[in-house]
């Protein structure tokens, strides 16, 4: 999910790193330009999202839906480790309903996923996505694109996946590393601790080893998250999950 | 009994004209190649590192302060510093708490190298016989201590030699940054502290790493390449987003002291990169888990760098490991495969 004016501030980064990795990557902006990107007859602005959102899956359900099994929407500043992302999704069948990324509680009773951690439709679950608007099922009741889509999701009965690993740590994440990883003083919980369905550990047991994304992630960091993911390691290192 | 595992593996873009045979090693933890140099190991125990650990034994000493332990020091000692066979903080004064050891100086920039020299100095007194290389860092170092032993690995430490980032000015050899971390042959060690008995070394200079580098060339120690096979850069005097994406402007004095040539971008940094300089303590933690726990299923690295064939003949000698050396090439429909 991008806008014209991220192009080449942002969204290059990540063309440049991570988004080479997915079987077939699409970039969805407002208007088409040769970067490439798709217009999707919507203008910019935090109140359009939903509605890029709705006209950006109706597009890959009308153009690509026999290119993949599964769905991933991410934003310009999300990095993503693909790899990963492949080994949670190798266990479920991409014809059956399903909605995956980092669950959060509020608003909606089975939960949404955060939208700029990322999230996973099946096959199934987009054909349904499109369906609801064709039958009005599911509408434009908010611009809140993630929690919109969480709502019809659960309209149109399609069940959310836990994908924290078996060792309970999360696999996406709607923020950087170090807000998690990095121990806070004691004080008032931020929103986002609130929000997560299933418990938010601080500390090294935040992240899973095979994490898939991270959110809010500048350009220079895309950089350094290719270098530590795909290059640095340690020599001989057994690791230990 | 040696194990003989009978699977054909193919080989791409391999010059079978090539004299040279592609030389294979299998054993109960895996199957390498070993190809113009490449070796492609898969660990699925710690045997390797654990060889590395008892034959490639490091001592790392930090430099640092009081008024850095709760800052700085405390978060080294819960990150990189555990993976050094034997770490010992240097302070100014004792601390049997945390515990620090005092070498008895003021602290200061103008304090450095009289730190540096009463460090080494206690080093070799009271834990020469517990280690074989001895690792100098700041508190704001990050160390890979896994890949420090890559590096030594083809070296013994009866060799005259030191390793870390390499800088030209001042001295014929070069010298060491001391941000990045250098690190020391027991043999180096020996002519250090000797050198300052003969009173070949002095106190030159406060500029620690420039006054080292000063008196490791009057001994007669080496100044160590610590490049990979591909010539990248191991120890690194920044954090690796500025290596990795930092234009620095020509005028910048970085561009004049390194003694090989600077990659910007991508190439700058070893896939098995040693050090990184200026870390504070939050990407201490940041760079722990990156490193040790981070990594994506499944993915075969590119760069995959070749093992000292010592450490495999310690490893073929363990009686718990059947090792079986192949050399079987092949020429079928041009493509090159061997038995392995």
């Amino acid at each position: 999910m991008t806008s014209p004016k991220n192009l080449q501030s942002r969204t290059v980064h990540a063309r440049e790193t991570w988004a080479k990795r997915c079987d077939v990557t699409l970039y969805m902006s407002s208007t088409e330009t040769a970067f490439p990107t798709v217009a999707l007859n919507v203008s910019e602005g935090r109140e359009n999202l939903y509605w890029k959102t709705i006209r950006a899956f109706q597009y890959i359900h009308d153009k690509h839906l026999d290119q993949a099994d599964w769905f991933f929407k991410a934003d310009d500043d999300t990095f993503v480790v693909v790899e990963n992302l492949h080994l949670i999704l190798s266990s479920f069948n991409p014809e059956e309903p399903y909605y995956l990324g980092r669950r959060f509680s509020p608003f909606v009773k089975q939960g949404y996923m955060s939208g700029g951690a990322g999230y996973v439709l099946s096959k199934e679950a987009l054909r349904r996505f499109v369906k609801g608007f064709e039958t009005g099922e599911c509408t434009h009741f908010s611009s809140i694109e993630d929690m919109a889509l969480g709502k019809c999701m659960e309209t149109m009965k399609v069940p959310v996946v836990d994908t924290r690993d078996v060792l309970g740590r999360h696999t996406f994440h709607p923020f950087p590393l170090d807000k998690y990883v990095i121990r806070k003083p004691p004080g008032p919980q931020a929103w986002h601790m609130i929000y997560d369905h299933y418990p938010v550990i601080e500390g090294p047991d935040c992240c899973s080893d095979y994490a898939v994304s991270f959110h809010y992630i500048r350009p220079v960091q895309m950089y350094m998250l290719q270098y530590m993911t795909y290059h640095l390691r340690p020599f001989a290192y057994k690791y230990r999950f | 009994m040696l194990k003989i595992h009978t699977k054909i593996h193919t080989v791409q873009n391999l010059n079978c004209s090539s004299s040279s045979l592609p030389l294979i090693f299998c054993s109960d933890w895996g199957c390498s190649s070993y190809v113009y140099g490449e070796m492609f190991f898969n660990f699925n125990d710690s045997r390797m590192a654990d060889e590395l650990y008892k034959k490639v034994r490091i001592l790392c000493w930090v430099m640092t302060g009081p008024n850095n332990l709760e800052k700085k020091t405390r978060h080294v000692k819960a990150t990189w510093s555990r993976h050094c066979n034997v770490v010992v903080f240097m302070s100014s004064v004792d601390d049997p708490d945390f515990p620090t050891v005092g070498l008895g100086t003021k602290e200061g920039r103008d304090q450095l190298y009289w730190k540096t020299i009463r460090a080494f100095h206690y080093v070799y007194e009271h834990h020469r016989h517990e280690a074989d290389w001895f690792l100098k860092a700041d508190d704001d170092t990050y160390v890979i201590v896994d890949n420090l032993r890559w590096v030594l690995s083809n070296h013994t430490p009866e060799e005259p030699i030191y390793f870390g980032r390499r800088f030209k000015p001042y001295t014929k050899q070069g010298y060491m940054s001391g941000g990045a971390g250098y690190v020391l042959s027991k043999e180096a060690l020996k002519r250090y502290v000797e050198g300052f008995k003969s009173k070949t070394c002095t106190h030159t200079t406060s500029v620690e790493d420039l006054a080292m580098g000063q008196c490791m060339e009057k001994v007669g120690v080496l100044a160590g390449d610590s490049r990979d096979t591909a010539l990248r850069e191991t120890f690194h005097p920044f954090v690796p987003e500025q290596h990795l994406t930092s234009k620095f402007p020509k005028s910048f004095w970085y561009w004049s002291y390194c003694y090989y040539p600077i990659s910007e971008g991508p190439n700058c940094c070893s896939d098995i990169s040693v050090s990184f300089h200026y870390v504070d303590s939050s990407l201490m933690y940041l760079l722990e888990y990156y490193t040790y726990h981070l990594r994506a299923f499944g993915y075969k690295y590119r760069y995959n760098p070749p093992i000292s064939s010592k450490i495999l003949y310690k490893l073929q000698k363990n009686k718990n490991t059947n090792l079986l050396i192949v050399r079987i090439r092949l020429n079928i429909l041009g493509k090159c495969m061997f038995l392995i």
